[in-house]
């Protein structure tokens, strides 16, 4: 009996050594591998992001824009084809620095359009929280120079500035957005268009244009590390092609007369283009958004207005293309370029908020508020202020459903590509699921940073959520999420649920109804086919997982009757008029009684 | 023609709105559980119940007393309780908003100012005496 327990202990411990040498092997193979990789110097890494692309506006992805430079990009590595960031800015550029939901990283929506009972909790305040880590503090930690040129939005005190967030050289722009050829705000609620350098207050020169100024300052910064060895990391988030949409002239030229078949032969042009280029499967269907106008209603003279609004969004995307192309060639002059990872993406899907008449009365005072036109002649030119309506937008996010804000495919879905000569598969479509918060833990791969695990700098902090996409890169792996991995995502409402090939979704008005669906967004990328009712127990399975992720992340729900453009007319209001609407009051309130007395005395 | 269906529209409109103000007062009383959401509000317990219904039920009543007797007695006196009432709720809305961080209740706003000018309306063109 003895020697029969005697050899079970020496059975089960020969067993359990089994997994624990072929750990350890493997251990011992990532060393190596690890000490094979520190000989070669880290790469450079150049993360440019685009302001309010959809998701077949550039030509890899089924474009008629051209964009040579991305497309160069595209055949160097791996194009995402179900890559998701958020359905609006700030947000999406929180996830995207710091791998953490936007909730728990302080940015659940835009400042702009927080309600004031939401801005009474910490994390919705709309600016980056300091309980999480920028990749570029992360990166600027391990001995890498760190610049920034473009937009920020995630906080405008000098302690929020990205100066203080991890970026050694910057020029940026704090708002929501500005002009692309002069230094004034695009809408009413800011004073000015606040640009900052190196963390103090900006002039931009004479002759600025936003892209072509964002890449000179980055080629700046990177120039003046001079024999410096050390690697850079650059992240320039264009304001291209964020309204007012404005281009050079020589940039819209081309485009003159490649709209005037209108905005429903684009969208299904694009969608013909996208299948034979195998960024979305064959045959997938689209729906019809009730935003889009009848192209066949409008006049002659309306539709040649229509078709040049396009024409300057092409060119403004086709001018963005350019100057990352000069970027690239300044890249490869300095034999940089070998060495270096591109990372190429949008914020969120296109902007629907342009007017479907640009004559109308409110768009008419606006414009003339702002000092702006919208003249056909000089349509994205300095003092025009151009936008795509949402007719266009439907294009622009060929062939996915709804828009920025909305958490729709065309809300959600926009291109990724990972590029760059190193990398070992080039010219790679890939499918798998990938969320903006994988972004960050993808970089600091790259580097060879390890992640902060809860505590950075002797304080806590948030963990990254995402995942290294490293895996889809090289190949070892199909994706990098489970069929059973969820990700949650929630703007003012409109929410969604990624698990899987599945996604529930639910948008809120006006465009929305308010009720969950469920859609297969791998074979029906266009949600057309609400499964719902066929497949119950998976939608209550995934309305479960949304329920969990509302609570982890501390989601708030929303204040009774609100609405995004509601809620920025009244921060706007509340912004610009709060002292005169103050006196005003106040004066009348302590005036009140005087005037009765003066009444009541004449008469008696 | 126009000008004679004028004034017994008006009255129309100031029975409706005293009527609807008098049952708003009442829901107070009796079922202040329906009617508090409509107002953003949740209940409170012990003497904050007790201020909640009193006050509101008060307001309302009397809005809507004041209003019933303007109507009935023809006398501009009635009218001014429930204009100035009106009046300044709408601009302590405003204000609550601009130096306390309240929602804009834009939807409650507006009705309140459209009633006052209502009312300041009705007493011109109803009333008989002072």
């Amino acid at each position: 009996m003895k020697r029969f327990t005697l050899c079970c202990v020496l059975l089960s411990i020969a067993l359990r050594s089994v997994p624990a040498s072929a750990a350890a092997e493997r251990s011992l193979a990532d060393s190596s591998e690890a000490n094979a990789a520190s000989t070669k110097p880290p790469p450079n890494i150049v993360l440019i992001l685009a302001d309010d692309l959809g998701f077949s506006d550039i030509a890899p992805y089924g474009s008629e824009i051209s964009t040579p430079s991305l497309s160069a990009l595209a055949a160097a590595g791996v194009s995402f084809t179900n890559y998701h960031t958020a359905a609006n800015c700030a947000p999406a550029r929180a996830m995207l620095l710091t791998g953490v939901d936007a909730h728990l990283a302080g940015v659940p929506n835009i400042p702009e359009m927080l309600a004031p009972e939401q801005q009474r909790y910490p994390h919705y305040r709309g600016v980056l929280g300091h309980n999480v880590v920028t990749v570029a503090t992360l990166l600027e930690g391990a001995g890498y120079h760190t610049y920034m040129a473009g937009k920020w939005h995630l906080g405008s005190t000098p302690e929020l500035l990205p100066s203080r967030r991890g970026f050694e050289r910057t020029v940026a722009l704090a708002d929501s957005g500005a002009d692309n050829w002069e230094q004034r705000p695009y809408i009413p609620l800011y004073d000015n268009a606040n640009w900052y350098a190196d963390g103090e207050p900006y002039q931009l020169p004479e002759d600025f244009y936003s892209s072509r100024f964002l890449v000179d300052k980055t080629i700046e910064f990177i120039d003046s590390q001079g024999e410096d060895q050390r690697p850079f990391f650059a992240y320039l988030p264009f304001q291209a092609v964020h309204i007012p949409v404005q281009a050079p002239q020589a940039f819209i030229d081309p485009y003159m007369g490649k709209y005037d078949e209108g905005w429903d032969a684009i969208r299904d042009a694009r969608r013909r283009r996208a299948e034979a280029l195998g960024v979305i499967p064959p045959d997938v269907a689209m729906v019809g958004m009730p935003t889009t106008g009848n192209w066949q209603a409008l006049d002659a003279d309306q539709q040649r207005y229509e078709a040049k609004r396009m024409a300057v969004y092409a060119g403004m995307v086709e001018a963005m293309d350019h100057h990352i192309g000069r970027l690239i060639a300044y890249l490869k002059n300095q034999d940089l370029f070998d060495n270096t990872i591109f990372i190429f993406t949008s914020d969120n899907g296109a902007e629907a908020s342009g007017p479907a008449d640009p004559d109308d009365f409110i768009t008419s005072r606006q414009m003339s508020a702002l000092g702006y036109n919208n003249d056909y002649e000089t349509l994205g030119l300095k003092g025009s202020y151009n936008t795509i309506s949402p007719s266009f937008a439907s294009a622009a996010v060929s062939p996915l459903a709804y828009y920025k804000f909305y958490a729709g495919e065309g809300g959600m879905r926009v291109p990724l590509i990972v590029a760059g000569s190193a990398l070992p598969r080039q010219g790679v479509l890939s499918d798998a699921f990938s969320f903006v918060t994988d972004i960050t833990p993808t970089v600091l791969a790259f580097a060879g940073v390890k992640p902060p695990d809860g505590r950075y700098g002797g304080r806590p902090v948030e963990s990254i959520i995402g995942r290294d996409l490293s895996p889809v890169l090289s190949g070892s792996a199909e994706g990098v999420y489970s069929p059973e991995d969820a990700v949650g995502y929630e703007l003012a409402g409109n929410s969604a649920l990624f698990q899987g090939d599945y996604k529930i979704v639910v948008n809120r008005k006006p465009l929305g109804d308010g009720i969950w669906r469920l859609f297969n967004i791998k074979k029906d990328p266009g949600e057309t086919r609400d499964l719902a009712q066929e497949e119950p127990a998976r939608l209550q399975q995934m309305l479960s997982a949304y329920e969990r992720y509302q609570r982890e992340n501390k989601v708030l729900d929303m204040p009774a009757g609100y609405g995004h453009i509601k809620q920025l007319l009244i921060n706007t209001l509340h912004q610009q008029w709060r002292t005169p609407l103050l006196v005003g009051l106040v004066t009348l309130l302590i005036l009140l009684p005087f005037l009765v007395a003066y009444r009541m005395r004449r008469k008696p | 023609m126009r000008l004679t269906i004028v004034n017994p529209m008006l009255k129309v409109v100031v029975l409706l709105c005293g009527v609807l103000f008098l049952v708003t007062g009442l829901r107070w009383l009796l079922a202040p559980a329906g009617v508090a959401p409509e107002f953003g509000l949740t209940l409170g317990s012990g003497v904050g119940l007790s201020s909640q219904i009193g006050d509101m039920s008060a307001f309302f009543l009397t809005l809507g007393v004041c209003i019933l007797m303007g109507l009935t007695s023809q006398r501009t006196v009635w009218y001014y309780p429930p204009i100035i009432l009106l009046s300044l709720t709408a601009v302590g809305r405003v204000l609550a908003w601009l130096l306390h961080d309240a929602a804009l209740a834009v939807n409650l706003i507006a009705p309140e100012v459209i009633v006052a000018l209502v009312l300041l309306i009705a007493s011109r063109r109803l009333a008989t005496q002072g």
